[in-house]
């Protein structure tokens, strides 16, 4: 029997932070209890105020970080050249088994605003700042520049994105499909997150005070971190410092809703003990928690019921940090987990800043000064919107947990539900610019929608209801089973997130709209999906371009591979609405032969012994990234080497797409056709360009694969550098 | 001032998109969170803003709305209590 594999390892850590940047700053102001938190001066909040946030206040381009990128960008781009020389690491020999796994939430919203807030007011069209709108052109941004060439992707869990992409970049690492991986978090402050956090009344204008009996609220911050996370071996090999171990980590969700926690803390407490059950560690094991306690009277309240569950009457001790950083979103799991980090190494105790009185409804109080312990093992929570809850944890170098790797299953898929094209003019869209000729690929009015709820129809939106049934079409729900979610989408919820900044910017932050701003975060397909199905295992919302679904693909099948699920439901979901279509157009994406489209598309997934009625297999799925200059021949021996050609009777691109694609499309299909006589088709020609249309092209290899009883090849390509294959054989 | 019910009710229908149902069918006594009108705390924030930009009532802490969204009844005496003359 074979030795089961030792957790990863931890050699770099990057911080950009308001209390300061790289580990010496940080912990400083951390362990003296120190608050970052300042006037905000980033942008004019006419409503709110200069009250208290984690703002940066340095000069980010002084500091080496790129021009042509969004606020997000240079921070995460800040932390991750940290991290790297951290680790004394190049990846120069070894970019190839080494990728980039970053929870962002807020992408480049930032700038973004800047350009609606200028269309809005002016009448100008500077399109320019919308080019870095993903969350994902910040994960481009470093994986090429650094040079790593493995699997890379944006996970956008908003305040649990970066525990998350820990999470599954410690993953990445077991399954074999890297070695190293730069994973983290980074996000900007932006008008959108504190216009929203406001609408919310989640905001205390004196700043968070966690745990404490008169606390008020959250205070907003931003930042970035970034974690070096390599196999023990590759880290021995080259003679790495080994910082801390990655032990144990956990993922749930409470399926409750949108933004509330579960009451009763139900979901933290449940991703808590998975993260224990991974580490093999009873709870005992645990000498500190590093608490989300972002300082809201729910989330303490729930929090601290959680923690009882899991410790019973030994709760460690325990701390939230927000005061010192502000709530810096999807970057805080990653800021957080270089605190633990730091602690470890450091054998102390981080205080817990703005706590003064216990709260009679949490009866725990937390750790109010800086002392020494002895520390072996350390947890880390973030939870966040959509009930969904990360926890990791961090152990001293010399612990030997044991771990389980990915086992080697054969998926199949079960059901499959598609939102595919019809043909709508532009002017149904409601496209205010360009009125453009011809027709675009949409899904047009949902007439499926009258199968939702009152409740479901009055507050989701066009994405979260075609998450809904498509996720509806491929599985019915069942209670009974353990049931993960990785619907990933590219843009997110546009029409939300652009009525909700139109509102702010044109009223000046009055009569805000609290209902559209929690459908605006990239999960809320994924977390509507989950509490409708009651889907309380991993939810998660991958974001990477055009590879996007690939991505969604390959967490849901990790899940079941590590059985941490019996059901996965994969998927994709983008929507076309007026503001992309105006910049698309200004930025001639599209033309007479290639049209804009949108849709959604899930897959139901279980192992094949759970499965006995499957629509087909999916037997590798692989994630990766091109060189900027595209050298064919290379790419084809990738593909070669992944996937055995003889299993494979069509190849399906996602050509006939992106003109900029084309001749890197046509060079790896004329290389591989060199190997083997392979039928050659293609799918966007009948669905449009758009981030989710992969999954509208797994829809169709599932299809062929079945009616012409051989192996369909998905080969997809990003924009910006990022490669996926998917292999789909008949069942 | 008092505020009428039927046209508090007939905000309240519009502003969180209620679906299939009309103003004479809520009970001016029905709770409106919880088991009544089924609403949650995401409709509560949508009430706050209602209140702000119709009867110029600004509520900064939740529970301080808390008391007054029971019911139609109970928004409409502080609605009447609140608002600027």
């Amino acid at each position: 029997m074979s030795v089961p594999p030792r957790s990863p390892v931890i050699t770099g850590l990057g911080i950009v932070s308001a209390p300061g940047f790289g580990t010496e700053e940080v912990w400083r102001a951390v362990s003296n209890g120190e608050s970052g938190l300042k006037p905000l001066t980033l942008f004019q909040s006419p409503r709110y105020g200069q009250i208290l946030t984690g703002e940066i206040q340095r000069d980010l381009l002084a500091l080496g970080a790129p021009t042509r990128s969004s606020r997000s960008d240079k921070l995460g781009w800040l932390a991750a050249r940290a991290a790297i020389a951290d680790a004394k690491i190049n990846f120069q020999t070894s970019g190839d088994r080494a990728g980039v796994l970053l929870g962002a939430s807020v992408g480049g919203s930032y700038d973004s605003e800047i350009f609606l807030s200028t269309l809005l007011k002016q009448g100008k069209m500077r399109a320019r700042p919308t080019r870095f709108h993903e969350c994902v052109t910040t994960v481009d941004l470093i994986a090429n520049e650094f040079g790593l060439f493995g699997p890379s992707m944006a996970l956008a869990t908003a305040c649990s994105s970066s525990a998350l992409a820990i999470a599954m970049a410690a993953e990445m690492i077991l399954s074999g499909e890297a070695d190293v991986m730069l994973a983290g978090g980074a996000d900007s402050m932006s008008r959108m997150t504190w216009g929203g956090f406001h609408s919310l009344l989640l905001v205390d204008a004196a700043g968070c005070r966690p745990f404490d009996a008169a606390r008020g609220g959250m205070s907003l911050g931003e930042g970035a971190a970034m974690l070096v996370l390599e196999s023990e071996e590759s880290a021995r090999r080259r003679g790495a410092k080994i910082l801390a171990r990655l032990s144990g980590w956990g993922t749930s969700c409470d399926a409750y809703h949108a933004t509330a926690p579960h009451p009763q803390g139900a979901g933290a407490a449940a991703a808590m003990q998975s993260a224990l059950r991974r580490a093999g560690l009873e709870p005992a094991a645990i000498d500190y928690v590093n608490a989300h306690g972002t300082g809201t009277r729910d989330n303490d309240v729930a929090e601290a019921i959680a923690l009882k569950t899991v410790f019973h009457n030994r709760v460690p001790p325990f701390s939230s940090t927000k005061r010192a950083f502000g709530h810096a979103l999807a970057a805080s799991g990653a800021m957080e987990a270089v605190v633990c980090v730091e602690a470890l190494r450091r054998q102390e105790l981080p205080p817990n800043p703005g706590f003064s009185k216990c709260d009679p409804a949490i009866g725990l109080e937390p750790v109010v000064e800086k002392r020494h312990a002895s520390l072996t093992h350390v947890m880390s929570n973030s939870f966040g919107f959509g009930g969904n809850n990360g926890v990791l944890i961090f152990s001293r170098p010399e612990t030997m947990p044991q771990t389980r790797a990915p086992k080697k299953i054969e998926v199949v898929v079960g059901g499959i539900g598609v939102i595919g094209p019809g043909n709508v003019t532009l002017k149904e869209i409601g496209a205010p610019l360009p009125p453009g000729k011809g027709l675009v690929h949409s899904c047009g009015a949902l007439t499926e929608a009258v199968t939702l709820t009152p409740n479901q129809r009055r507050r989701l939106s066009r994405l979260q209801q075609m998450a809904l049934i498509t996720a509806r079409q491929s599985h019915p729900p069942d209670a009974s089973q353990r049931v993960a979610v990785a619907i990933g989408t590219g843009l997110g919820c546009m029409e939300d997130a652009g009525a909700f900044i139109e509102n702010l910017v044109a009223k000046d932050e009055r009569e805000p709209m609290p209902s559209r701003f929690p459908n605006s975060v990239h999960n809320s397909p994924a977390g509507q999906v989950a509490i409708d199905q009651g889907a309380r295992g991993m939810n998660s919302a991958p974001t990477a371009g055009e590879i996007t679904f690939e991505c969604a693909l390959w967490q849901g099948i990790c899940q079941l591979a590590t059985n941490e699920a019996d059901l996965a439901l994969a998927g994709a979901v983008d929507e076309l609405d007026k503001y992309l279509l105006s910049i698309g157009q200004r930025w001639r994406a599209w033309d007479d032969t290639i049209k804009p489209g949108e849709g959604a598309v899930v897959a139901s997934l279980a192992a094949a012994e759970q499965m006995p009625a499957r629509l087909a297999r999916v037997t590798i799925v692989k994630l990766g990234r091109y060189r900027r200059l595209f050298d064919a021949e290379r790419e084809a021996d990738w593909i070669a080497s992944a996937v055995d050609l003889s299993q494979v009777g069509i190849i399906l691109s996602g050509a006939k797409g992106f003109r900029q694609l084309e001749p890197l499309y046509e060079g790896v299909v004329t290389a591989l056709l060199k190997r083997k006589k392979l039928e050659l088709q293609t799918y966007k020609q009948k669905c449009g360009e758009f981030h989710a249309a992969s999954a509208f092209g797994f829809s169709v290899a599932v299809n062929l694969a079945r009616e012409r009883n051989c192996g369909v090849l998905l080969y997809t390509l990003s924009l910006h550098g990022a490669k996926a294959l998917c292999l789909v054989q008949p069942p | 001032m008092q505020i009428s019910t039927h046209e508090l009710k007939s905000k309240i229908i519009e502003s969180l998109k209620l679906q299939d149902i009309i103003p004479e069918q809520i009970d001016d006594d029905a709770p409106l969170f919880g088991t009544g009108l089924g609403l949650d705390s995401i409709d509560a924030l949508e009430l706050v803003v209602l209140l702000e930009r119709d009867y110029g009532i600004v509520i900064k802490d939740i529970e301080e709305g808390r008391p007054a969204f029971r019911s139609v009844k109970t928004l409409a005496e502080f609605i009447a209590a609140k608002r600027p003359q």
